[in-house]
């Protein structure tokens, strides 16, 4: 008899349990119904994001997301097509004549979604913020050269620099951190490095509801000072598998898979041929380069340099590898940054000019042997590749082969993302996979990296004859106030770096989008870090 | 009975202490610099001085015995600190994240349950039928399918030509059925062969005889005593997969998006969070050893001979 009341017992907390459980289940299920079912509220889209969207604070960085922060925050002045800086939070600005003094002149009609009025006063407390916190924002050029932020009038802010530093709008206008929080979402403190009251901003976009690892929802900002989005609605669902995304869009519970590297290129052109969908891809993000070190004896030869760079056939390894969604590179920048439009002759694939820089440069192939050698030492080096990036280790498994048909012996190096980094700060590589940083950063990030050590750019020039020359033209570029002037610095930079042949041009990589034919309009941002929901039409 | 539990309760804490201690050891022997590792989160350029400041505000700097006093005091009092990369405490961050890894690891082993025990027992019963042969098959579909490729077939199966589930998400208990189908299957197949080979086992044993010559009825025989002493290995697997599951069913919760435990510790491992990584090890070793205890005390009902061995032994 006992022993049966035992089992009832037993059974007794299992069916409590389950019921638990089930109850905890339908008790969510009310609660989340608004972010979760398939939204099919006309003039909403839907689409993935594969990591959480994070605190919303726009003075951080990871875990919060670019593409939800440039949703809520605005900036003095915007990025837009062909690298042109145009009025956004500031409708007009002055520069003094030694380019240290900015004047911005703010739009008086701004309300912030916490009813208060942009102002120059919290203009200064956002900038003050974050230069409170400079260690965590060096990265960025034109922090380390604020020396001061003043309000002048109410609608007056300036900015005085302790050098002259031409970028400093282009900076302006990133994502983060110099982008403004409303006064209710300081924290009393006013030290937003440890978090906001709450996501206060400016922009177009308002996050209605939000659920950390599951979905986020933003509205359309009813009180928006510019041009009302023609969406109402934007949920992003978070996913973080690649391949997950393209079933739920496939079943059309997303709308929109967009983002840079969030589908397989595979799974792109699978969708791309069905024809049931719109795919398309951007212009040039950024280029896909080799960094060749320079402080390797090996690689310290221009010939060796030129020869790898002639010995092997860029088109067809591009074409192979990327399947058509990065486009061969030529140039070391795209020319749709500014200042990048140079003439520069191409190094083409060439076998043979290839073996002769080879020999010119003492390199020779022993009787019998299929490694070159000089003094007897083979020519032996290695290509370090994340490991984890598929494209970085076909690329490397196709130069090794075409590089041992001039004679070179390339060993490749499959390492962790984080070893990869360390060792490019650290110089301690002979090749190794770069990318330049896109707009709006570039050019002007990537010839400051080209002459500040700690990145491994820098490192791997060092040992250019003319590297001292180099870096002084880098920083008068950086410098100039005369755009005729800063025009011709960037052609004998680029052109120099072009014929070093330190960095590789390989390919042009793309952002990618796929969508439901409902959407009728779509065009990417011309800020990489910016999202595009403002230009996106769907059919009602 | 008291006294047992007592004991083992006791036994459980130089356990959690050796956990701590294994954790400690081997975060300190990776590679991995915490002061390095935080500035890279909070997005911060390194330089010797910011670094030297940073040993010295985690500890860096003690001797490691002091570390480890440190440590435990810190972990005792569910201190795990705060995650480098959210700035948030980490034991925050888990607590949220444990209520759907709970809801999915429980859904996914009374799937289990409900399917193998039956199958199991009616595959003993009546060996070499359809039902035995269908279980064979069906273990052997479980031990060899990998995890995220039947993830995916479901998927692609119910929700996306079918319609009939949603493809990834939580909210409705359709979004249960197919993550708890993808993990229930792996333990469907061990649970049923187990359950089958320890009541053909017990079949053979005397008392099942001695039943059947008093004229005790067959089904109270096989359900009321040898069904309930077979199941006792099952029991011992649940725990440990329990365990298993509470800890993160990482591949699971990747491709149904399921915003659990796992996910959030692959993405610390990525970010190199030291803090979070600290905090999962020691919790993931305290629900080990809790569900194994809690299998150990269920056991002690199912089949009261183990706590009288435990006595006469004692």
């Amino acid at each position: 008899m006992q022993l049966l009341n035992r089992r009832q017992m037993l059974f007794t907390v299992l069916i409590i349990f389950t019921f638990t459980l089930l109850a905890g289940c339908s008790s969510e299920d009310a609660s989340s119904e608004s972010g979760d079912s398939t939204d099919k509220t006309p003039n909403s889209i839907t689409l993935s994001w594969p990591r959480d969207i994070g605190s919303m604070n726009p003075h951080v960085y990871n875990p919060s997301q670019l593409l939800t922060q440039s949703m809520i925050y605005e900036p003095l002045v915007s990025y837009e097509e062909g690298g042109e800086i145009k009025p956004h939070l500031a409708e007009s600005w002055d520069v003094s004549e030694d380019g240290l003094e900015y004047t911005f002149k703010l739009r008086e009609d701004v309300t912030f979604t916490d009813g208060s009025s942009l102002n120059a006063d919290i203009i200064k407390k956002n900038f003050d913020a974050v230069l409170e916190n400079k260690s965590s924002h060096t990265w960025l050029g034109v922090i380390n050269v604020i020396e001061k932020t003043e309000a002048v009038d109410d609608s007056t802010f300036k900015m005085v620099l302790s050098e002259p530093y031409y970028p400093a709008l282009q900076d302006l206008a990133v994502v983060r951190p110099v982008r403004f929080l409303g006064e209710s979402g300081f924290p009393e403190d006013g030290d937003t490095s440890q978090g906001i009251t709450e996501p206060v901003g400016t922009g177009p976009w308002v996050l209605e509801d939000y659920k950390a690892d599951e979905y986020a929802v933003f509205t359309r900002n009813p009180d928006y000072w510019g041009e009302a989005p023609e969406l109402e609605k934007v949920t992003i669902k978070i996913i973080p598998d690649a391949e997950t995304r393209v079933l739920a869009f496939e079943k059309g519970e997303l709308d929109m898979i967009y983002g840079e590297g969030v589908i397989s290129m595979d799974s792109f052109n699978h969708l791309k041929e069905s024809g049931e969908y719109e795919t398309d891809l951007s212009e040039p993000l950024a280029t896909r380069s080799l960094l060749l070190n320079s402080t390797n004896e090996k690689l310290s030869d221009l010939n060796v340099r030129l020869a790898l760079q002639h010995a092997f056939n860029k088109e067809a390894m591009v074409e192979g590898i990327t399947l058509g969604l990065e486009e061969k590179a030529d140039k070391i920048l795209s020319t749709n940054f500014p200042y990048t439009d140079v003439d520069i002759d191409p190094i083409e694939y060439d076998m043979e000019k290839a073996v002769s820089y080879l020999e010119e440069a003492g390199w020779s192939l022993p009787d019998g042997k299929t490694i070159r050698e000089k003094d007897g030492e083979p020519l032996e080096l290695e290509l370090m590749y994340d490991k984890t990036d598929p494209i970085q280790k076909s690329m490397a498994e196709t130069l090794q082969a075409e590089w041992t048909a001039i004679g070179v012996q390339l060993n490749i190096a499959g390492v962790e993302l984080t070893d990869q980094i360390e060792r490019r700060k650290a110089g301690d590589f002979d090749i190794d996979f770069w990318y330049n940083y896109g707009a709006p950063y570039d050019p002007h990030s990537f010839i400051n990296v080209v002459a500040e050590k700690g990145w491994g750019v820098a490192e791997a020039h060092s040992n250019l004859p003319m590297k001292a020359e180099l870096d002084a033209q880098i920083e008068e570029a950086l410098a100039s106030q005369d755009e005729e002037e800063r025009q011709e610095l960037y052609n004998g930079i680029l052109n120099t770096l072009q014929d070093q042949s330190v960095i590789v041009p390989v390919s042009y990589m793309k952002k990618t989008v796929v969508y439901q034919d409902s959407i009728e309009e779509f065009s990417f941002p011309a800020n990489r870090d910016e999202h595009p929901f403002n230009e996106i039409k769907v059919s009602q | 009975m008291i006294s047992y539990l007592t004991k083992r309760l006791l036994a459980v804490i130089p356990i959690i202490l050796f956990a701590i201690f294994l954790m400690f050891a081997l975060i300190r022997l990776s590679p991995v610099d915490p002061a390095e590792a935080y500035l890279a989160a909070a997005h911060i350029h390194p330089t010797e001085e910011i670094l030297a400041e940073k040993r010295q505000e985690f500890g860096l700097n003690e001797s490691l015995i002091m570390q480890y006093v440190q440590t435990v005091k810190q972990i005792v009092q569910l201190d795990f600190g705060n995650s480098y990369v959210t700035n948030t405490p980490v034991w925050q961050e888990v607590v949220t994240r444990m209520p759907a890894t709970i809801q999915l690891a429980v859904s996914s082993i009374l799937l289990a349950v409900i399917v193998s025990v039956p199958l199991g027992f009616l595959s003993a019963v009546y060996k070499n039928s359809v039902i035995d042969h269908f279980s064979r098959f069906l273990a052997y579909l479980g031990a060899s399918i990998p995890q995220f490729w039947l993830g995916y077939i479901l998927i692609f199966v119910f929700a996306v030509q079918l319609d009939l589930f949603p493809v990834e998400g939580r909210g409705s208990w359709q979004h249960f059925v197919l993550p708890s189908i993808t993990l229930s299957l792996a333990l469907i197949a061990i649970y049923t062969r187990l359950l089958r080979a320890s009541v053909l086992e017990e079949l053979e044993k005397v008392y099942v005889t001695y039943g059947r010559t008093r004229g005790i009825k067959e089904k109270t025989i096989m359900v009321k005593h040898v069904l309930r002493i077979a199941i006792s290995p099952m029991l011992t697997g649940l725990g440990m997969n329990l365990g298993k599951l509470l800890t993160g069913t990482i591949i699971v919760e990747q491709v149904f998006s399921w915003p659990g435990f796992g996910r959030f510790f692959i993405e610390a491992i990525l970010n190199r969070d030291i803090p979070v990584i600290q905090g999962y090890v020691v919790l993931a070793a305290c629900l080990f050893i809790v569900c194994n205890l809690i299998v150990d005390v269920l056991q002690l009902y199912m089949d009261p001979r183990i706590s009288w061995k435990g006595r006469t032994e004692s």
